[in-house]
């Protein structure tokens, strides 16, 4: 599903010059789930980025699905991402204005799916997040978890191959932690690709494989049993 | 304290440029046209207050209804004024003032110069009206015949020097008559209803005095302090009967008042404030142009407007901002500041922000005052700034305006509870907010009223310019001042026909646009004039060479001619008066006159044609009955021209003019100039609309441009994560653009109603009018959307174009 290699991000400012990314490389295959762990401002964020289509790597190639992606421009990158790719973030990133319905909806809208249809999709996914009961409500109304589960759920709507996960965890106490990794191992089983962001051991040993990274490069990926 | 909190308003407004310099400039650009229309509404509302007396001075009106014709006018006749004085103890005195309009030749050296103020007045004119002397005793200047008293002005124009008490001046009336100058006053002021550089004494006017029917004297009463013009208004009906219903009873066959009343006629005297004539008077023969108190109101709805728009951009702005400053409030409470400190925190900088305004909005104001001058038609100098009334009115306005604009924000802003603003959490209420968006609706609304006003008072312009008036304006010359040729006018007319590019000559007496001479006499329908068949219409004298010449239309009969010498009884009527005199064809039949002296006999004049009608008058009257006479008008002449070289044709024409009238000035006029003037108010009125308009929309614009901003900061998040979910640019464009659009959709709602309500109270005024289309609104509508659209549209392409992930990075 994913094949990069040599993959470099520079950030310039002013008067430095990051390389968040160094000339990584690395393989995810489908239906795989993958932690990618390593210290504060080592790169795996800007990874997740790139990943996501939401960034262009500097120099490298990325292969999405055979494809190769590395310097598509943004309208291409956008179609590409709106139809394969769900995103899930620490700070979910939900909308404030909008209600639990109405954010799940929205992958949904930009994809053109008729207003009839959307609705059967969302209040399906809804169930099955256990989440329906408040669908009318809006995202202040809610506790950290069931934010992460509105934000995992608006992932998936779309059934996108890959879901992008950035420390999805991070905000959540211990049980509402499991119960989000659970929901993307239920996914994972179902067959979507997972890469997710860790700083979690115990989050990164729900995956299959964890890829450790130091300074934009990666040091060593452990298989996990 | 207030310096403290004066610094921190300062750093404030430094720290957040963008939106000072948007609040600051909307708010300068409203004071600005705040401040200008204020010295207009305070010059227009000054006029004739300078007279000592002004409180006392009042004018009598007239209006009469006869043969179902109504005039207003503003003078009475020669006698009212002393009968009134004489019957009635509470008038003090009394002054008559006789305008021959406008216009008497006055000889230096050997010329004869036109001179256009001038007037014949009572001697007791100076008794009423306050005029400061530079020399002699105006008192008792005009006492004796042959007296005339000069302004400053036209005593350094005749003689170079104010010490001219004494000297002589020669003018053209009755064939040359000297006057001796008796007094000098300084000149009349410009806030003035009337103004004249020459007063001569009442005593030389050629007038046949003693005439209690003939109106055509403007007559001033000062009443005694104390008595009240209301009741002697009242006691004028009883004038009526004592002195004019008998004379009518001689003309016309009535036996009583009431008679008079039932057949629709009606005679009526009141008395106007001296100081209301220059805004409420738009009567006949007034003594000079007279502005309109309509203008004031507008204006000053205007200025109001254009204020309120500011001060809501300064409200929105800062509500819209507190969100970025509820930290700032919620640190400040937690550290023990009260609610009424933080208030007069943010009131002081409100108060800043309007100071610093103004001194931006005097220097706008200094900057386009000769610009507004040259729109509205005032002589407004940048001392009117330094009265002391107006500067102390000018000084208050950032408070007002600071307490106006800050007063909301500030008790918002201060209203925040600390701990739910230091965790993060704001309310729904500084992202979005109801009253934000009212306010938006307001000010578009009022700029969309606007702009329809001023598509409405141009489309009726455009209409007055190219409705077929009956008559051709273009390419008339008129020449003036030739009856000083005396039998001379024929071969000047001859003459001038031999130019190259004349076409056409003819006399030019009467003439179809405003300012030319009229006389009105009465006809009747039957030899013998009853109050059914009597009715007045306008006599024009003209020659054969008239009709065709002004492009107009006989409709039956035929026009003047040489050849029939009858034609000096015959007679041309407009449709209007044919219509009147209801006859299937009028050509042939006729209709009577009575003979100024004697009433029982009747000159009959014979009907030999039907002139289409055409516009005599402004486009605000109805064409009323006319009719023309085989007459010699030639004061003036009028010159039909196929000229491409125009400046050369007027050098030869004036050339001609001089061999004919030496010494006399040439003064002429173009007939489509002279039309156009007809409509100086309400093309100023249209271009002083349209300038407001566009700075309406302009401050309004400014406010939406911040508020677009700031929401599309606010909403950086937003905008990112959709982005992320698949949303393209335009996707985003479109959902920040709508919110605004909702806006606009409905200020034109409210504005559309209420624009055509108003607007067509102002058409009320034209008895010839367009109809306000529905695209008026579309056009409004549209424009309002476009701007506003233009406007967030920047703002909203910025956000719209952002990198998601910065904005939703995590951290
Ligand atoms: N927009 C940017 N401009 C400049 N430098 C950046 C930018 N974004 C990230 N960086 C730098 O690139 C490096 C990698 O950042 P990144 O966000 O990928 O780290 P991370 O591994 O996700 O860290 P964390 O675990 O704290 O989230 C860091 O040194 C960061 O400072
Ligand atoms: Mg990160």
């Amino acid at each position: 599903m994913i094949k990069i290699s040599n993959l470099e991000k520079i950030y310039r400012t002013e008067d430095v010059e990051t390389v968040a990314l160094n000339k990584l490389s690395f393989e995810v295959k489908d239906g795989e789930f993958v932690a990618v762990m390593g210290p504060s401002g080592c790169g795996k964020s800007t990874l997740l980025n790139i990943l996501g289509l939401l960034d262009d790597p500097d120099s490298g190639s990325f292969l999405f699905n055979g494809i190769e992606v590395a310097g598509f421009n943004e309208r291409k990158r956008a179609d590409l991402r709106k139809r394969n790719i769900g995103f899930v973030f620490q700070s979910f990133n939900l909308i404030d204005e909008l209600t639990v319905f109405e954010n799940v909806e929205l992958p949904l809208i930009y994809t053109g799916v008729k207003a009839a249809e959307r609705k059967k999709i969302v209040e399906d996914v809804l169930d099955k997040m256990v989440i329906m009961h408040r669908r009318n409500h809006y995202p202040q109304q809610l506790s950290g978890g069931q934010q992460q589960r509105v934000a995992v759920a608006r992932a998936v709507v779309n059934n996108p191959k890959l879901i992008l996960a950035d420390e999805p965890t991070g905000n959540l106490d211990s049980s509402n932690g499991n119960e989000v990794m659970q929901l993307l191992t239920d996914l994972n089983e179902q067959g979507t690709t997972i890469v997710m962001v860790t700083h979690s051991e115990h989050d990164a040993r729900y995956s299959h494989r964890i890829i450790r990274m130091l300074d934009g490069q990666t040091v060593m990926q452990d298989l996990m049993v | 304290m207030l310096f403290n909190n004066l610094k921190i308003a300062w750093r404030t407004l430094v720290k957040n440029k963008f939106f000072s310099v948007l609040n600051i400039l909307g708010l300068a650009i409203g004071m600005a046209c705040f401040l200008l229309i204020a010295l207009y509404v305070t010059d227009e509302l000054s006029y004739d207050r300078f007279h000592k007396k002004a409180d006392r001075i009042y004018r009598i009106n007239s209006d009469i209804l006869f043969g179902g014709n109504s005039m207003s006018l503003a003078v009475t006749s020669d006698m009212m004024g002393s009968t009134i004085k004489k019957d009635y103890p509470e008038v003090e005195e009394f002054t008559r003032v006789y305008n021959s309009n406008g216009s008497r030749l006055v000889k230096k050296g050997n010329d004869f110069l036109q001179e256009l103020g001038v007037a014949y007045a009572d001697s007791t004119f100076f008794d009423i009206f306050s005029y400061e002397p530079v020399a002699g005793d105006l008192h008792t200047a005009l006492n004796e015949p042959n007296t005339v008293v000069i302004s400053e002005s036209a005593a350094m124009k005749y003689f170079s020097s104010l010490d001219v008490v004494g000297k002589n001046l020669e003018t053209d009336d009755n064939n040359g008559t000297i006057y001796k100058v008796t007094a000098v006053i300084r000149d009349m002021p410009k806030r003035s209803h009337f103004r004249f550089d020459f007063i001569f004494s009442m005593d030389n006017l050629n007038y046949g005095f003693g005439d209690f029917l003939s109106h055509n004297f403007a007559t001033f009463l000062l009443l005694k302090p104390g008595s009240s013009a209301a009741s002697l208004e009242k006691k004028f009906p009883e004038y009526v009967n004592r002195y004019i219903f008998p004379m009518l009873q001689q003309t016309m066959q009535v036996k009583t008042i009431a008679d008079l009343e039932k057949s629709g006629s009606k005679l009526e005297y009141s008395l106007m404030p001296l100081t209301d004539i220059h805004l409420h008077s738009a009567r006949v023969a007034e003594l000079g142009i007279n502005s309109d108190i309509r203008y004031v109101y507008i204006f000053l709805a205007v200025a109001v407007f254009i204020l309120l728009i500011a001060c809501i951009n300064f409200m929105n702005l800062s509500t819209a901002r507190s969100a970025n400053r509820a930290r700032e409030v919620g640190i400040r409470k937690v550290l023990g500041t009260t609610y009424h400190t933080l208030i007069r925190q943010f009131l002081t900088e409100s108060t800043l922000i309007s100071f610093l305004s103004l001194l931006i909005a005097i220097v706008i104001a200094a900057l386009v005052l000769p610009l507004f001058n040259d729109i509205a038609g005032k002589e407004i100098s940048l001392a009117n700034f330094f009265q002391p009334l107006f500067l102390v009115s000018m000084l208050a306005l950032p408070f007002v305006i600071g307490l106006l604009a800050g007063t909301y924000p500030a008790f918002f802003l201060s209203s925040f509870k600390p701990i739910t603003v230091l965790k993060g959490k704001l309310s729904g209420g500084a992202k979005k907010s109801n009253l934000r968006s009212t306010l938006v609706v307001l000010q578009f609304s009022m700029a969309i009223i606007l702009i329809v006003g001023t598509i409405v008072v141009y489309r009726q312009l455009a209409y007055i310019q190219q409705k077929k008036l009956g008559f051709s304006k273009e390419q008339v010359m008129v020449i003036n001042n030739t009856q000083v040729m005396g039998d001379g006018t024929r071969a000047f007319k001859n003459e001038l026909l031999r130019l190259p590019g004349v076409k056409a000559v003819s006399s030019g007496g009467y003439l179809p646009v405003a300012g030319s001479s009229r006389n009105d006499n009465t006809f009747s329908k039957e030899a013998v004039m009853d109050m059914k068949n009597g009715f007045n219409m306008q006599v024009w004298g003209v020659d054969e060479n008239y009709i065709p010449l002004l492009g107009m239309e006989i409709k039956q009969g035929r026009n003047f001619s040489k050849e029939f010498v009858s034609d000096s009884m015959a007679i041309i009527i407009n449709e209007t008066t044919a219509d009147m005199l209801g006859y299937d064809d009028p050509v042939g039949k006729k209709i009577y006159k009575s003979q100024s002296n004697s009433q029982a006999e009747m000159l009959a004049y014979t009907i030999i044609g039907v002139v289409k009608n055409f516009h005599f008058e402004s486009l605000k009257q109805k064409i009323g009955p006319l009719c023309m006479r085989l007459r010699n008008a030639d004061w003036s002449i009028a010159v039909k021209m196929d000229a491409t070289n125009v400046q050369n044709l007027v050098k030869q024409v004036e050339q001609k003019y001089a061999a004919h009238a030496a010494g006399f000035p040439f003064g002429y006029s173009f007939l489509d100039a002279s039309f156009n003037n007809m409509y100086k108010a309400e093309s100023k009125a249209g271009k002083l609309a349209f300038s407001f308009a566009v700075l309406a929309i302009l401050i309004a614009c400014l406010g939406l441009f911040g508020l677009a901003a700031y929401m599309a900061e606010q909403r950086n998040k937003e905008i990112g994560v959709r982005k992320v979910l698949g949303a393209s640019v335009n996707q985003i464009m479109v959902l920040l653009s709508m919110d605004f659009l909702k806006l606009v959709a409905i200020s034109a709602c409210l504005a559309f109603p209420l624009s055509w309500i108003v607007m067509n109270k102002w058409l009320e005024d034209f008895a010839f009018r367009i109809n306000i289309g529905w695209w008026v609104f579309l056009v409004a509508g549209l424009l309002a959307a476009l701007i506003a659209l233009v406007t967030v549209g920047f703002q909203a392409l910025k956000a719209a174009l952002n990198n998601p992930v910065k904005s939703i990075r995590t951290e």
